[in-house]
C-alpha cells in the first residue's frame, strides 16, 4: 500500500455552497501529511469524507485500498474541538474505546494516560483544552488504526500544550509509523511534524509534495522590476509582489535559478504557504498590478 | 455499544425506577383502604340492585386523599408520555449533534445503525416498562371504582391499561426523531412538547373510529325522564328533549331525540299543551311530559360499552406502536443520509 487515500474530482456540496470543489489528491501512506489552508477551505470536510462521516456529491475516492466506510476500525479520528463525553470520566472514555473497537489497546492507553498525569476518576467536562485534546487523542490511537486522522486538533490549545501535543502525536507516530493526516490553518502548527503537505484553498487543491522536495523547489526572488513572464521556462511565479522599483517573487522551478539581475533566496514553509494562499485569495489585486 | 447506552442513560434510568417504584408502593399499599370501603358501604357485599350503593361507595372514596391519588394517577399516566418525550427522548441525539461527540462515537468501530438501534431499543424498551408498570398498579389500584364508572370513559380510558405505554413510547421516538431533525435540545423539547400533546388530542378523537359503534333505538317510555327546552316566544314551536342515555351506554357518542319519521324532533310543540300558555294535559310540566309521549318519539344513542374497553385499548395501542416503527424506520434513514 503506496497511498492511504486516493481522490477523484471529489466534489461536496452542502445546498448550493460547495464545502469541496473537483479535489484529486493522492495522500501518501506513512507519512504525516499537513493539510493547510484557510478557514473554511475544505479541510474538514476533505477528512471527513475519509473517514466515511460524510458521503461525497460528486468524485470518487478509495480510502486503504478500499471504499470508505464508517466506524471503519482501521481509522482513527480526532474530531474539531476533540469532543469528549464531559459528564464521563476519563475511566469511561477509555472502557468506552474498550467495548466499541475491537482492536483496541488498553494497556496502551492506561499508559498514556497516565504518562500525562491525568487523574482516570476524573470527568472529562472538568479537563483543560490541552488535557482534552490528549484523551481524543489516546481514544483515536489505542484503536490501532492504520490512518489517523486529526482535524484541526491543536486549533483551540495554548502554545505549551500545543507542543505536548504535537510531542505525544510524534512519539506515537516514530514508534508505529502510522500514516497521519492533520490538517490546520497555521503552519506553524505543521512545520514540525509533517513531512508532506497540501495545501488547500478555497475548497481547491493549490499545491502538495513532500516538505523538503517542496522548500527545495521553491525560491525567493528579488531584484529591479522584472515582468514575471520573462524568468523563463520551467518556472513558475506563484507570487509576485512589486514595488516601483523592485519585484519579489516567489518562484517555482525545479533548476536553479542563475540570473545576475536577481538575488534568489531559500524561503521557509510558512512563506511558501502563504504564497499559495494568497495567489488564491488576491487574484485581482494582480489584474490591477498589470494595468498600471 | 450496551454498555455505553446504559452508562449515558443510568441517571435517567434511576429516576424512572424510582417513579415506577414509587407509583407501584403509593397504589399497592392504599388499595386495601380502598376496598375497606368498598366493605363498609355495604357494596362488596352486595350482590343485586347495586346502583346505590355503588354510588355511595365511589363517592366515599373519592373523597380525602384517596381522591387525590385518584386524580394524581390519571394525570401522571397522561403526563408521562410528554416527559419521556422531553427528557428521554429529545436530548438522546440532538445532545450528541450539539456538543459534537457524535464525532466522537461515531468514529469508533461502530455503525450508526448500530449506535441509533441499541439506543432506542433500550430506551424504548424502559420507556415501554416504566410507563407499562406505572400504568399496571393505577390501573388495578382503581379497578373497583372504574368498575362503578366505566372503563371506556375518555378521560379514564387513556389513563388504565396498555395505552399510556403505546404513547410514552411513541413520545419518545416522537422526542428522538424532533431532536435529530432540530440539532438543539432545548427547541427540540419545546417542539416534542407540542407535537406529543398535539397527538394525544388527537387521539381522543380519533379513537371512536376503532370499534365498531353500538346503537340503542327504543320508544320514549311512558314513564320518560329528562329535560324539556322550550322558547315561549319562538313562532315556530320549537323544543328540545334531553333524555339521559341507558346505563350500558358508558361511552356516549351521540344521543337524540327521533320523530316517526326517523328525523331528529325539533317540535313543534303544542302551545294547549307546553310552554307557559298551557290548559290542556292538567298543570305543570307533566302535561308536556304526556303530550310529546304520544308523538311516537324514539331515543337513538350510539356509544361505546365497556366490553369494547381491550379491543380499543390493543388496536390503539397496535396504531401507537406502528406510528413509533415508522417514525424510528425515518430516524434511521435520516442519521445515515442527513446527519454529518
Amino acid at each position: 500500500m503506496t497511498s492511504a487515500a486516493i481522490t477523484k474530482n471529489l466534489t461536496k456540496r452542502y445546498g448550493r455552497k460547495t464545502a469541496l470543489a473537483d479535489c484529486s489528491l493522492d495522500i501518501p501512506a506513512g507519512h504525516v501529511v499537513g493539510l493547510v489552508g484557510p478557514n473554511g477551505a475544505g479541510k474538514s470536510t476533505l477528512l471527513q469524507l475519509i473517514c466515511g462521516q460524510l458521503a461525497p456529491t460528486a468524485g470518487s475516492l478509495t480510502v486503504l485500498d478500499g471504499p470508505p466506510v464508517t466506524g471503519s476500525p482501521r481509522i482513527g479520528f480526532v474530531a474539531q474541538d476533540t469532543p469528549v463525553y464531559g459528564n464521563l470520566s476519563i475511566e469511561d472514555h477509555l472502557r468506552l474505546g474498550r467495548h466499541l473497537n475491537p482492536s483496541w489497546d488498553d494497556d496502551l492507553a492506561r499508559e498514556r494516560i497516565e504518562r500525562l498525569d491525568l487523574d482516570p476518576k476524573q470527568k472529562a467536562g472538568k479537563l483543560s483544552g490541552g488535557q482534552r485534546a490528549q484523551l481524543a487523542l489516546t481514544l483515536a490511537i489505542a484503536k490501532r488504526p492504520e490512518l489517523l486522522l486529526l482535524d484541526e486538533p491543536v486549533a483551540a490549545l495554548d502554545p505549551l500544550a500545543r507542543r505536548e501535543f504535537l510531542q505525544g502525536l510524534m512519539e506515537y507516530v516514530a514508534e508505529t509509523g502510522t500514516s497521519v493526516v492533520m490538517s490546520s490553518h497555521l503552519v506553524a502548527d505543521l512545520e514540525r511534524v509533517c513531512d508532506y503537505l497540501i495545501v488547500l484553498v478555497k475548497s481547491k487543491v493549490r499545491v502538495t509534495g513532500e516538505v523538503e522536495e517542496l522548500l527545495a523547489s521553491h525560491h525567493r526572488v528579488t531584484g529591479a522590476r522584472v515582468d514575471p513572464e520573462k524568468l523563463g521556462p520551467g518556472r513558475t511565479v506563484v507570487q509576485a509582489r512589486h514595488t516601483d522599483v523592485q519585484s519579489s517573487l516567489v518562484v517555482r522551478s525545479t533548476a536553479p535559478i542563475e540570473d545576475p539581475a536577481f538575488t534568489v533566496d531559500g524561503i521557509d514553509l510558512e512563506d511558501l504557504v502563504l504564497a499559495y494562499m494568497s495567489e488564491a485569495g488576491n487574484g485581482r489585486d494582480r489584474i490591477l498590478e498589470k494595468q498600471r | 455499544m450496551i454498555w455505553l447506552t446504559w452508562r449515558q442513560f443510568r441517571t435517567q434510568a434511576a429516576v424512572g425506577l424510582a417513579l415506577v417504584i414509587a407509583v407501584a408502593a403509593v397504589y399497592l399499599s392504599t388499595r386495601s383502604t380502598l376496598l375497606d370501603i368498598a366493605r363498609d358501604t355495604g357494596y362488596a357485599a352486595c350482590t343485586a340492585d347495586c346502583g346505590k350503593l355503588a354510588q355511595q361507595f365511589v363517592q366515599t372514596a373519592r373523597t380525602g386523599y384517596l381522591g387525590q391519588l385518584y386524580q394524581a394517577g390519571a394525570l401522571l399516566l397522561i403526563l408521562l408520555p410528554a416527559l419521556i418525550g422531553l427528557f428521554w427522548g429529545a436530548p438522546l441525539v440532538s445532545r450528541e449533534l450539539e456538543s459534537g461527540t457524535h464525532r466522537l462515537v461515531w468514529n469508533q468501530s461502530i455503525s450508526r445503525n448500530r449506535w441509533l438501534g441499541v439506543k432506542l431499543g433500550g430506551i424504548g424498551l424502559a420507556t415501554a416498562a416504566v410507563a407499562g408498570l406505572s400504568s399496571w398498579a393505577i390501573t388495578a389500584w382503581a379497578s373497583p371504582l372504574d368498575e362503578v364508572d366505566g372503563w371506556v370513559v375518555p378521560l379514564t380510558y387513556a389513563a388504565r391499561g396498555i395505552v399510556p405505554a403505546g404513547y410514552a413510547v411513541l413520545g419518545f421516538v416522537v422526542g428522538v426523531t424532533i431532536g435529530m431533525l432540530l440539532r438543539r435540545t432545548v427547541a427540540a423539547m419545546a417542539v416534542t412538547l407540542v407535537v406529543v400533546i398535539a397527538a394525544m388530542v388527537g387521539g381522543v378523537f380519533f379513537r371512536e373510529q376503532l370499534v365498531a359503534h353500538s346503537t340503542y333505538q327504543e320508544a320514549l317510555p311512558a314513564d320518560w325522564d329528562g329535560g324539556i327546552s322550550l322558547s315561549p316566544d319562538d313562532p315556530n314551536h320549537a323544543i328540545r328533549l334531553e333524555v339521559g342515555p341507558p346505563e350500558v351506554a358508558t361511552w356516549v357518542l351521540t344521543n337524540k331525540i327521533l320523530n316517526s319519521a326517523g328525523a331528529e324532533y325539533r317540535g313543534p310543540y303544542d302551545p294547549d299543551y307546553c310552554g307557559p300558555n298551557a290548559t290542556k294535559g292538567g298543570s305543570g310540566p307533566k302535561g308536556c311530559r304526556d303530550w310529546l309521549t304520544s308523538q311516537n318519539l324514539h331515543q337513538k344513542v350510539t356509544y361505546i360499552a365497556n366490553d369494547k374497553f381491550w379491543a380499543l385499548q390493543w388496536r390503539e395501542t397496535g396504531v401507537l406502536l406502528v406510528a413509533s416503527s415508522l417514525l424510528a424506520i425515518f430516524c434511521f434513514w435520516w442519521i445515515r443520509r442527513r446527519v454529518a
